[in-house]
């Protein structure tokens, strides 16, 4: 190694570096110092020129020479100095760009280097080189794609880089900050991506920067979050079906890969695969579809199975390969027919579909007016019940889970909810509630227990745990309750009840209704097959349970130490006898207590017994006449004692448990019915007022109650939960009184604190209808809500006025309908038959018949009897638009007189506006009142039925209609009242107004429908039609409302008062009647005239 | 007669007032309504009788005319004899609201350059002497009331305004009417000075038991199916004014009753004899049959 040579070269470079800023002779000197022990002396002179042809290659070059020295030393530690001369001579063919980018890939190179190979050098360089466009901005990106590129590699081959730069060069078109801050963040979004996701992902990411760029920073940040959402192995997939749908979406293609991976993250990832494979035979057709498909995919899913998904699928494809809209609002579930399919492919059975069914069915059998709703409604209500999944009743409603999915196919699972049905239904129809205290029980001799008390005195004198019930403490106790007060354990006492009740029920049920046995055993089948072991329950739990079994009709699936078969068997015989014809709720109150007996002397201590054996007896035979001596508890045996029974030895007697319960019987809540019942005044002697309760009085109850476990109802300490307890019982109590009330016309109730006559504010009471989609010429189901309310009142004066304003009119427009009143009869001439000869017809006959003409032998004329049962539906627009006050045409003839003579126009001026404020211009909504009011003038002389209804609403949830006048109210000075606060609201949906005035016409009795449209604008609401501009679809439903309207046979009429309505009123009715008031002012005379000409 | 066991095969016929019942025609009495027919009868008091439809109503009016017996007047050779007493003849008319006086009463007809008198039904029956039944009175027309109201009281009086004749009736002549207070609208109800002219005897469908004793004897299908049916029956009944405007009707399960006679499966049966009937709507009509289908296994 010789020293002159490198050391005069060096001299020459750091001379030759002074004319640059010293910080590059301070990078270059450290540089040395390290890259001197390693390099030929050659080489060194040749590191050191290259460095210095850098630094004077252009103007700011020092900066990408100071990096090349800096990087030096850190780069020949990992390759050889003849590679770092090629990759070098990648960074300074750079240098002919920009240096700064050349500075940049030096930066880079130690880091770099691990990941990629010299070779690849160029092709890296050349990536960030296609960033650079010549501008400063440019060239901090390309500069900036060097300074992450060492972030990046680890997760993304070079290869695969090319896609990410793709993306930032197609941002940076459009934006550099964003491409800048993409690219920033791409290091860390590709490490929380799988490494077969990143190329898709980033292929994704192109096709959205291309079609929605500004959706590209959301889709880095949220991204891979959502994907994360999709199952790991379909992730790619998705990627590459998100990437084809945006191709055809455009801007919708990023929302539409976040909404549906959210989607997908709510079904099951083993069903992904078969989701996408279906979504991609859907993009093909419609992107939109496709996504739309997935997004709805967890409400369908929550329904059908993989396989029925397809078919739903393969059926929406047919749709939408006829019409696109069609398939689309399938997909979206906003057609019927998609439900209808759905429907139709579930096994499942939701309760709304069958509740009225159901109802129906109930009412059948129970003769009395049940109402049937989800059990969730009554467990949100607080007044006891907890469960909401089984089924149950509180005496006046049937409650069942919200929806069954246990059986393979529909109408198994419809066979659930009748058996659940019928025995609720049975509890009503069989008595369940009706235990009085007083009755006898007809299957158990007075012998045996007598009436309550005697059961008590006699139990307590065998030595059993009953206490006395004090006698006269006060009405508010209901039988019930007393009834179990007599046993010292009342859950013991209540689960026994349950059990016989529940066998009485059921065994009624089977002999009654034959046709349901087989359903009814495969759900007992079921119930029994669900059980816990009875071995490891303590002994009075065991045998409990297996009353349980037993009373299922499975005497098999009794298990008992063999040892103790004698002491099971009475308690079994006394549960067989309620299976007896003629059994009430008295024999099994009165079999509760036997049973009662015989259990509490068991002690619930477990059972050490080698013997568990099946209990085989003969169950079948009624117990023989007379055979009741041994009923009694230690009657047949000497005694229950503990040295008899089998037990653990040094075992305590366990706190007992309730058996679990049987789901097709449900939640059975005898005391707390009876409290309802009593509550509402419906016990006992029917028309009996509600019995007043103080509060303590029922709290007392409640605690003492086992029904209820307040615990369960609320995280709360006793006092205040057992409070709002008590305050749900009280409002459900007075809100059925107030049903009632309401159900009587209301007779003034003073409580409420009202004035005389004055109507309550009534909550909206809400209707559902469908809307026509003609796009996708199906109906969306359920699609808006019509909150109909009473119209306010005002007075009665504004009536009063316009009648008077009117009086000409008036006058006139009952005289022409009275005129209109039917005649009774209409004669009818002509006839081969009648009742009577028409005596012309007669005589010109027989003339003929003299000349030798011929003979014409209809000669009888008949009265056909013309009744008038007309009824009619006035829909009025009470929209925003209706606001608008109405210009006189001479108004403006008038502007135009005064062009130059201020005084003139002034004098003119104040004159108008003196008549202005004596008679304020009347609006629209006026003059629908004006001519709603002389119309009922009109029909009250003609006695037709008529609804007076107004609409307005803004959005599709929020349909308002106003009952001014319903058909079947009589008409006085609250209809006027109502009349007077008629007043403009907002938007105009008549779809759903007309639909719910349809329904309203269906419920009243005439042959002649009517429904009159009266409005003054086209049909136009948010969200009616694709933007708020667009008219086809809002006049489409409408048309479609109307002709549901005629399908109905009703008569549809649109009256309108816009002068362009023309248009489409062709349009909306096509084939139907209606008509331009083309001078507004005339609408008064217009109305009542048009409605003569409708009905004459 | 739906009673008649030999075979019918060839029509026959009769003049309208001289339609008499040959066979007894089953009906089981449920309360005192014989008795109280009969007494009226013998008064020659007008019977209302109210109902919903097949209940038994026509049904019991032909036994009415059966059981009642008066003594049958025969012209022969110009002698007037008394022969055997004999049960009534028995007019009935089924009233639409068509039905005019003239409907009842008469109408000259032409018949060559003549005109000919033709007596309406209630004619013949004053004259015959026979009970005289207007089916679902309140159908016809307000006219006939003119006739009625004359018939019905002590007069017993039929006026024939186009012949200008009076027609006194012939004893045995009773007015009965019939009248479905449940389906008809306010409009359809009888005029007060109408019904204050009648006595009323109210009929419902059957007891359980008895409804099952008429539909076995009547259907000829075992007790077992009869009383099912009558169950069924008393469940559907359970549903009028809710989806339903009348229950099923003895009629009705007594059709259901003869198809399972015939081999149909009891829940076919009860669908076409008994659902599809009822009802048109889709919904009531299923929770009927699952009414069905809870009581009839198959």
């Amino acid at each position: 190694m010789t020293d002159a040579t490198p050391n005069s070269t060096i001299e020459e470079a750091r001379e030759g570096l002074r004319q640059f800023p010293p910080a590059l002779g301070q990078e270059f000197e450290s540089a040395l110092e390290q890259v001197q022990p390693v390099l030929e002396p050659d080489e060194l002179a040749q590191w050191l020129r290259e460095g210095l042809d850098i630094a004077r290659h252009s103007l700011r070059s020092w900066e990408a020479a100071s990096e090349y020295f800096r990087a030096s030393s850190s780069v020949l530690e990992q390759i050889t100095y003849e590679r770092m001369r090629d990759w070098c001579a990648v960074g300074i063919e750079l240098m002919e760009t920009s240096p700064s980018l050349s500075g940049a890939l030096f930066r880079a190179s130690p880091q770099v280097l691990p990941h990629l190979s010299v070779s690849q050098a160029n092709d890296w360089a050349g990536q960030g080189k296609s960033l650079y466009k010549g501008t400063w901005k440019s060239g901090s990106l390309s500069a900036q794609f060097f300074d992450v590129s060492p972030q990046i590699l680890p997760h993304l081959p070079l290869s695969q880089m090319r896609l990410l730069v793709d993306l930032i060069d197609s941002l940076a078109s459009h934006s550099y900050e964003l491409a800048s801050a993409c690219l920033g963040m791409a290091p860390g979004v590709l490490s929380q991506l799988d490494r077969s996701d990143r190329a898709p992902f980033l292929e994704f990411g192109g096709i959205v920067a291309h079609t929605a760029w500004v959706d590209a920073r959301v889709y880095f940040e949220r991204g891979p979050g959502a994907l994360r959402q999709v199952s790991e192995q379909q992730r790619p997939r998705y990627l590459s079906l998100s990437g084809q749908v945006a191709m055809q979406v455009g801007r919708l293609g990023h929302p539409y890969f976040i909404e549906a991976a959210q989607a997908l993250s709510e079904v099951d990832k083993e069903i992904h695969e078969g989701l996408l494979e279906l979504a991609e035979q859907l993009a093909e057709h419609s992107g939109d579809a496709a996504m739309e498909f997935i997004k709805s995919s967890p409400r369908v899913a929550d329904r059908l199975g993989i396989d029925d998904i397809a078919r739903w699928q393969e059926f929406g494809l047919n749709v939408l390969q006829q019409s696109r809209d069609g398939g689309e609002a399938f997909f979206r579930l906003e057609s019927a027919r998609g439900e209808e399919v759905m429907e139709a492919l579930s096994s499942r059975v939701d309760l709304d579909r069958v509740s009225e069914l159901i109802r129906m069915y109930c009412k059948a059998l129970t003769g009395v007016d049940v109402g049937v709703k989800a059990s969730e409604e009554l467990t949100a209500k607080g007044v006891g019940w907890v469960d909401e999944s089984s089924p149950t009743t509180e005496g006046t409603t049937i409650y069942l889970p919200e929806n069954v999915e246990r059986y393979p196919t529909k109408d198994e699972n419809f066979a659930v909810y009748k058996v659940f049905a019928t025995h609720q239904a049975g509890r009503l129809e069989f008595g369940s509630f009706d235990y009085q205290a007083a009755a006898d029980p007809a299957l158990f001799p007075a012998s045996e227990n007598g009436s309550s008390n005697g059961q008590a005195g006699q139990a307590a004198s065998n030595g059993s745990a009953l206490v006395s019930v004090e006698e006269g403490e006060g009405e508010i106790h209901t039988d019930m309750e007393r009834f179990f007060d007599q046993f010292e354990d009342r859950r013991l006492a209540h689960d026994l009840f349950t059990i016989v009740e529940d066998t009485r029920i059921d065994t009624i049920v089977k002999r009654e209704y034959a046709g349901v046995r087989r359903a009814f055993s495969r759900l007992q089948q079921a119930a029994i097959d669900r059980r816990r072991p009875i071995e490891d329950m303590p002994a009075r739990q065991a045998m409990v349970e297996n009353l349980l079994r037993a009373s299922l009709d499975e005497v098999g699936r009794i298990r008992w130490p063999g040892e103790l078969a004698e002491e099971l068997r009475t308690p079994l015989r006394i549960l067989n006898r309620i299976r007896q014809d003629g059994a009430t709720v008295q024999d099994s109150a009165a079999a509760t207590a036997l049973l009662y007996d015989w259990l509490s002397q068991i002690p619930n201590m477990e059972m050490d017994s080698e013997d568990w054996s099946d209990f085989e007896q003969e169950m079948s035979g009624e117990p023989e006449a007379g055979d009741d001596s041994d009923m009694m508890p230690g009657s047949g045996s000497s005694g229950l004692e503990e040295s008899f029974m089998p037990f653990m030895p040094g075992s305590e007697e366990r706190p007992y448990d309730s058996p679990d319960p049987v789901d097709f019987r449900g939640d059975f809540k005898p005391e707390l019915v009876q409290l309802l019942m009593k509550l509402k005044g419906e016990t006992g002697s029917g028309d009996a007022p509600p019995i007043p309760l103080t509060k303590e009085q029922l709290q007392e109850l409640l605690e003492k109650s086992v029904e209820i476990s307040i615990n369960e109802l609320m995280d709360m300490d006793l006092a205040e939960s057992s409070g709002m307890f008590l305050d749900n019982l009280l409002k459900e109590v007075n809100q059925i009184q107030g049903e009632r009330q309401e159900g009587q016309q209301a007779m003034g109730d003073d409580s409420t604190g009202a004035e005389d006559g004055a109507e309550l504010p009534v909550e909206a009471q809400s209707f559902y209808y469908d809307e026509w989609d003609f796009r996708a010429a199906d109906y969306k189901p359920r699609w808006c809500r019509v909150q109909e309310q009473r119209g306010e009142s005002g007075t009665t004066n504004y009536y009063t006025e316009t009648l008077h304003e009117h009086t000409q009119l008036v006058q006139e427009t009952r005289k022409q309908f009275e005129m209109l009143r039917p005649e009774m009869f209409r004669k009818m001439k002509r006839l081969t038959d009648g009742e009577d000869y028409d005596l012309d017809a007669v005589i010109e006959w027989y003339t003929e018949k003299i000349a030798g003409g011929a003979s014409e032998t209809k000669l009888f004329y008949r009265r056909n009897k013309v009744d008038r049962d007309v009824a009619v539906a006035f829909l009025l627009d009470v929209s925003a638009s209706t606001d608008e006050e109405i210009q006189k045409h001479h108004d403006q003839r008038q502007d135009d007189q005064f062009d130059d003579d201020p005084r003139k126009y002034l004098s003119w001026w104040a004159q108008r506006r003196a008549e202005a404020a004596r008679h304020p211009g009347k609006r629209i909504i006026d003059l629908e009142k004006e001519a709603v009011v002389l119309l009922i003038e009109a029909l009250e002389t003609i006695g037709d039925k008529y609804g007076v209804y107004g609409f307005s609403g803004y959005g599709r949830d929020n349909v308002e209609f106003f009952v001014y006048k319903d058909m079947d109210e009589p008409f006085g000075d609250r209809i006027k009242e109502r009349i007077d606060k008629i007043a403009p609201v907002r938007s105009t949906r008549m779809g759903p107004a007309i639909r719910h005035c349809i329904w309203k016409l269906q419920n009243t009795d005439a042959k002649v429908k009517i429904l009159i449209l009266l409005s003054d604008g086209r049909p136009q609401d948010h969200g009616y039609g694709r933007d708020r501009t667009e008219k086809e679809y809002a006049i489409h439903d409408t048309k479609m409302a109307l002709t549901e309207a005629r399908r109905e046979g009703m008569v549809p009429f649109a009256l309108t008062v816009d002068r362009a309505g023309h248009d489409y009123l062709k349009q909306m009715c096509q084939d139907m009647a209606y008509e331009v008031v083309a001078d507004i002012e005339s609408l008064p005379r217009r109305l009542p005239a048009l409605y003569r000409r409708l009905t004459g | 007669m739906t009673t008649a066991t030999e075979p019918i095969t060839e029509y026959r016929s009769w003049a309208v007032e001289e339609f008499r019942l040959e066979e007894e025609p089953y009906y089981v009495p449920v309360a005192d309504e014989v008795e109280v027919f009969e007494a009226a009868w013998n008064n020659k008091i007008p019977v209302l009788l109210k109902g919903p439809t097949g209940c038994g109503k026509t049904r019991f009016v032909e036994y009415m005319a059966y059981h009642l017996n008066r003594p049958l007047a025969v012209v022969r050779d110009g002698k007037t004899e008394i022969e055997a007493e004999s049960n009534l003849p028995l007019v009935t008319v089924a009233c639409h609201e068509d039905l005019t006086a003239s409907d009842l009463v008469g109408r000259y007809l032409l018949e060559g350059n003549e005109t000919v008198w033709i007596d309406g039904p209630l004619t013949r029956a004053v004259k015959a002497g026979a009970i005289c039944y207007l089916d679902e009175v309140v159908e016809a027309r307000k006219d006939t009331t003119v006739l009625i109201h004359p018939l019905t009281d002590h007069r017993r009086i039929l006026p024939v305004e186009k012949k200008s004749q009076l027609l006194q009736a012939r004893d045995g002549f009773l007015l009965v009417i019939s009248f479905n207070p449940g389906y008809q609208s306010a409009l359809k109800d009888l005029k007060q000075s109408t019904r204050q002219r009648f006595v009323a005897v109210e009929f419902d469908y059957p007891p359980r038991e008895t409804e099952a004793e008429i539909v076995q004897h009547e259907s000829g299908c075992s007790a077992d199916v009869a009383l099912n049916l009558a169950k069924m029956a008393e469940k559907i009944r359970n549903l009028r004014e809710h989806g339903l405007a009348e229950g099923a009707s003895t009629r009705l399960l007594i059709y259901a009753g003869r198809m399972i006679a015939q081999g149909v499966s009891p829940r076919r049966a009860c669908q076409v004899s008994i659902v599809w009937p009822l009802t048109d709507d889709g919904e009531v009509q299923r929770s009927i049959e699952e009414v069905v289908s809870s009581i009839f296994e198959d």
